[in-house]
């Protein structure tokens, strides 16, 4: 055990500087200075040694005292050993404990970190793994399609190329078509040319033939006048004859006045007769009246008569009445005296009052009778003055009348005689009128009849003049017809050769239909052509989809790239997590380590100050060795081997500790080598991802590229393909839209103003800007001849980047 | 084809148009005033990101009227539309007087354009019937108006949703615009 260890101890000392060394140096400089203390010890002894054999007592006294110090002072040592060893002990106990909890810990610690790491190696891989695969085999799918897509490209282009030698063709055609319709129009303008002669020419011969039209006008215009001459001659004539007719009706009237004025007088004659008969009749009733007027006269005297008689007899009668009444008075008042006187005799009396009363009731009677009469009588004699009255009166009406009758007959018989007189005067006038107007009538008559001969006369002179007018005028006329027929036949020679001309035109024409059926058929074909083409760009936009859809896939797919970086990083998080856990595991070791080395130090030290006590128990015990040598010199040596063995055992443990440690060093340093090796793995790994990455988005360019090609600069393509343009710009992207859209959709003439705001929002190059103004103007212009594309654009075709417009 | 057709018709009957630019900052009406003036009626508007161009008869003379938007980040792109102009309409929100000096800068900036040098000038002193609303001298005074030289222009107080000022504005353009033909 001890040799070991001493042999271990020489082994350390030949392997001198150590990586630790600097902390081991002062120990072996220890041991140096232990050797050489015994050795100055040694000396002393030496020069001790020389003294004299006297002092030798004294000096041995003075060991002794000396060595009892010693012993006791190597007591003290033992004990401060014993304690020493003791703490060392416990100092070692508890290093061991330690040790071995930080061992386990450590042993733990690396274990589960070492774990750990397996198992995400492990997973990283089999996910890596995984991962990959799937990428390979999408990137294989992706590949497919992608040759596929490319397949169709080329196909596609190929279609391209030749659709553009078929609109080639078909500008050739339309070309030749061109100049076909130059020569024709060309025909055609000498066609018209030649007929605009013909028509020149016609148009001389119509002048002409107005110039002779206008001549005959011109004679027919004299002879219309002559014309009107004669009718108008004809109507004096008749207007002379009306005038005659006129003048007879007079005639006629005058007779038939004469007539009427004497129906007239007739009528006058009768009703003179009948006023005469009036008269008689009158005469005849006046007569009458006289008779009547005599019987009423003579009635009017009877009735006076008879009213005086009955004057008479009421005055008789009311005179006898009143002698009556008188008498009876007489009586009564005979009979009141009767009564004074026979106041005796009542019942006379009453007798003769009753009497009284019944011939004054009597009395009374013959008054009413007298009254009544007396009425009647007054009656009568009022009805007699009325009718005396009105005999009267009528009378008077009947004087008058007749008075009247007597008038009228004298004024009608006045009359009669005035209207005879009227009559012959008006008579005797009518005559004379009459012969005066038949004279009159019979000179206008012989007037007018001269006149009608006179203007017969001329008339008929007139008659011959225009008939030989007329005559000369139509020989002028037959001259013109026949100049006219002459032109006519001119005309028609040359409608006909119009007509020649016009078949001519339209056999052009045909030829022209023709042609334009035959364009019109290249049209239908260069329609079909756009038809395929827009199938082929329908074609290809399916493509463009396709192609971005697996660009999204794709995109997906770097989306999950990312998160698998993001994962990966998240695990390097883990991992140097796990790093610095074991960094802090090793610091913390390495501090345990430096504790445990300073506590080593410490006890080295302490070992140390044992070996020094050793070496002066040594000296001692050599000092013993050399005083038992002199004294017997057998004290205490198994003392000293226990304390050698324990010093020993220390260092051992020591040497043992250290290696331990050293084995923790090297075991960590592996450990940190598998870690670097680890790292080194992930920046493998991480270089392979990033090389990944790195193909993923040039892999993606070409394709983006494409698409940008196949397609007409659309404005989310372009926005998408600068999307490192500066913000504004996508900011004003639905302006960009807006304008677009209205340009798209918009009347060429505003289409027009906004080419400008169109190529400065897509930054359009001027000569792109210059292209599309001149399609617009072509557009909107009504001849003139597509604009060919310029030798820069022209290339277009080669690459699919044409706007079919 | 058809449009070829449309095309020699309208060379044919067509006479040319006059084109006219509504121009102004964002919210001072120019969108309803280019309506006003096309089916004399008050439309509801949104904030016009890119323009308007429509067709106005006024008096036997066309108009191609376009309302250009008036935001500030689309402002730039007015000079696009710039070329070929007789006469700019600018509309002023009178009783926006924060952003006046924005407007006269607008303005100044728009009148310095070479390709404008012949458009006569009809500035509307829009939204008149507000209570708070600028009085037309002092909006010229503000615009800098009479300052300007080799210019025709005029200045309206209109108010485009009550109509009034319109068509005395119209009027004047038209006049101006037959006596410099």
């Amino acid at each position: 055990m001890f040799a070991k260890l001493k042999k271990k101890i020489a082994e350390e000392a030949a392997i001198a500087p150590r990586p630790g060394g600097a902390a081991r140096i002062p120990r072996s400089v220890s041991k140096e200075s232990i050797t050489s203390v015994g050795a100055d010890s040694g000396d002393d002894f030496a020069s001790d040694g020389s003294s004299s054999r006297e002092d030798l007592s004294s000096q041995l006294l003075r060991r002794n005292e000396q060595i009892r110090k010693l012993e006791v002072k190597l007591s003290d040592y033992a004990d401060q050993i014993r304690n020493l060893q003791k703490i060392k002990e416990k100092l070692e106990n508890a290093l061991e404990k330690h040790q071995d909890s930080s061992m386990r810990k450590f042993q733990e610690q690396n274990e589960a970190h070492q774990a750990n790491r397996a198992k995400m190696a492990e997973g990283m891989a089999l996910a890596l793994e995984k991962k990959d695969q799937e990428w390979m085999e999408k990137l294989g799918q992706v590949e497919k399609e992608k040759r596929m897509l490319e397949t169709r490209l080329q196909e596609m282009r190929e279609q391209s190329l030749n659709l553009f030698q078929k609109r080639d063709e078909i500008d050739e055609l339309e070309g030749f078509q061109q100049q076909e319709m130059a020569k024709v129009k060309h025909m055609l303008l000498k066609k018209e040319e030649s007929l605009s002669k013909a028509e020149q020419e016609l148009e001389a011969c119509t002048r002409e033939l107005t110039h002779t039209k206008e001549m005959l006008q011109d004679t027919s215009s004299v002879s219309s006048g002559l014309r009107k001459d004669l009718q108008e001659l004809r109507q004096q004539c008749l207007e002379l004859e009306a005038q005659r007719d006129e003048l007879m009706t007079a005639e006629t009237n005058a007779e038939n006045k004469i007539t009427a004025l004497e129906l007239r007088e007739q009528e006058l004659q009768t009703v003179i007769q009948q006023l005469s008969v009036d008269l008689q009749n009158a005469r005849v009733a006046g007569s009458g009246c006289e008779k009547r007027l005599e019987m009423l006269q003579v009635e009017h005297e009877s009735l006076k008569l008879e009213y005086e008689q009955h004057k008479q007899k009421m005055t008789l009668e009311y005179d006898e009445r009143n002698k009556l009444i008188e008498q009876l008075q007489e009586k009564v008042s005979s009979l009141e005296k009767k009564l004074e006187r026979n106041l005796s005799g009542d019942e006379h009396v009453q007798e003769l009052l009753k009497e009284k009363t019944t011939l004054e009731q009597k009395l009374d009677e013959t008054r009413q009778q007298l009254l009544t009469d007396r009425t009647h009588h007054a009656e009568t004699v009022n009805l007699l003055e009325t009718q005396k009255k009105e005999l009267e009166q009528e009378l008077q009406i009947a004087t008058e009348a007749l008075k009247k009758g007597k008038e009228e007959a004298s004024e009608q018989d006045l009359q009669i005689q005035m209207l005879q007189t009227d009559l012959e005067n008006e008579r005797s006038k009518l005559q004379q009128q009459i012969l005066s107007v038949k004279h009159e009538y019979e000179e206008k008559v012989a007037g007018l009849e001269s006149q009608i001969t006179a203007l017969k006369t001329s008339w008929e002179f007139d008659k011959t003049a225009t008939q030989h007018k007329l005559s000369q005028l139509e020989k002028e006329n037959e001259n013109l017809n026949k100049s006219r027929e002459g032109y006519e036949s001119s005309l028609k020679k040359q409608e006909s050769e119009l007509d020649r001309l016009k078949k001519e035109l339209s056999s052009r024409e045909t030829v022209s239909v023709e042609i334009a059926k035959a364009l019109e058929e290249t049209r239908k074909q260069k329609e079909e052509l756009q038809q395929q083409v827009s199938h082929l760009t329908s074609l290809i936009e399916e493509k463009d989809q396709l192609i971005d859809e697996k660009s999204d896939m794709l995109l997906k797919k770097k989306e999950e790239l990312n998160q698998l970086s993001q994962d990966r990083e998240a695990v390097l998080l883990q991992m140097h997590q796990l790093q610095s856990d074991i960094e802090a595991s090793n610091s913390r070791a390495a501090e345990k380590e430096e504790t445990a080395r300073k506590e080593i130090d410490e006890l080295k030290l302490q070992i140390q100050e044992c070996l020094l006590a050793r070496e002066h128990k040594r000296n001692a015990s050599e000092l013993e060795e050399s005083a038992r040598a002199l004294n017997n010199k057998h004290l205490h040596p198994p003392e000293n081997r226990v304390m050698e063995q324990n010093g020993e055992v220390a260092a051992a443990d020591i040497i043992q500790l250290q290696k331990e440690n050293r084995e923790l060093e090297q075991q960590i340093a592996e450990k940190n080598k598998m870690i670097k090796q680890l790292q080194q793995r992930m920046t493998e790994l991480k270089k392979t991802l990033q090389k990944e990455l790195k193909i993923r988005p040039d892999s993606e360019g070409p394709e983006v590229r494409e698409k940008t090609n196949s397609e007409v600069p659309n404005a989310s393509v372009t926005v998408t393909n600068n999307s490192d343009l500066n913000d504004s710009r996508e900011i004003n992207f639905e302006y960009l839209k807006h304008v677009v859209l209205k340009f798209m959709s918009c009347r060429e003439s505003e289409a027009f103003h906004l080419i400008k705001a169109v190529s400065v929002l897509l930054n359009f190059s001027q000569e792109e800007e210059n292209m599309l103004k001149e399609t617009l103007e072509y557009k909107m212009s009504w001849f003139g001849s597509k604009p060919s594309p310029k030798g820069s654009i022209r290339p277009s075709i080669s690459s699919p980047r044409t706007p079919w417009s | 084809m058809g449009g070829f057709f449309s095309t020699i018709f309208s060379s044919l009957f067509g006479t040319r148009e006059m084109r006219i630019l509504i121009l102004g900052l964002d919210g001072a009406g120019k969108t309803t005033i280019l309506y006003r003036l096309q089916v004399g009626e008050v439309v509801t508007t949104i904030p016009t990101i890119g323009f308007n161009v429509e067709t106005v008869t006024y008096k036997n003379l066309k108009f191609q009227v376009w309302d250009l938007g008036g935001q500030t980040s689309i402002r730039p792109y007015w000079r696009c539309y710039y070329s070929n102009t007789d006469a700019v309409i600018y509309v002023v929100d009178s009783c926006d007087r924060d952003r006046i000096g924005i407007s006269k800068s607008e303005l100044v900036a728009m009148l310095e354009e070479e390709e404008l040098k012949k458009a006569i000038l009809v500035v509307f002193a829009n939204k008149q019937d507000m209570e708070q609303a600028m009085t037309p001298t002092e909006m010229a005074n503000a615009l800098g108006l009479p300052a300007l030289k080799d210019r025709k222009w005029q200045i309206f107080k209109t108010s485009a949703t009550k109509g009034t000022g319109l068509d005395e504005a119209m009027e004047w353009l038209v006049e101006t615009l037959k006596s410099r033909q």
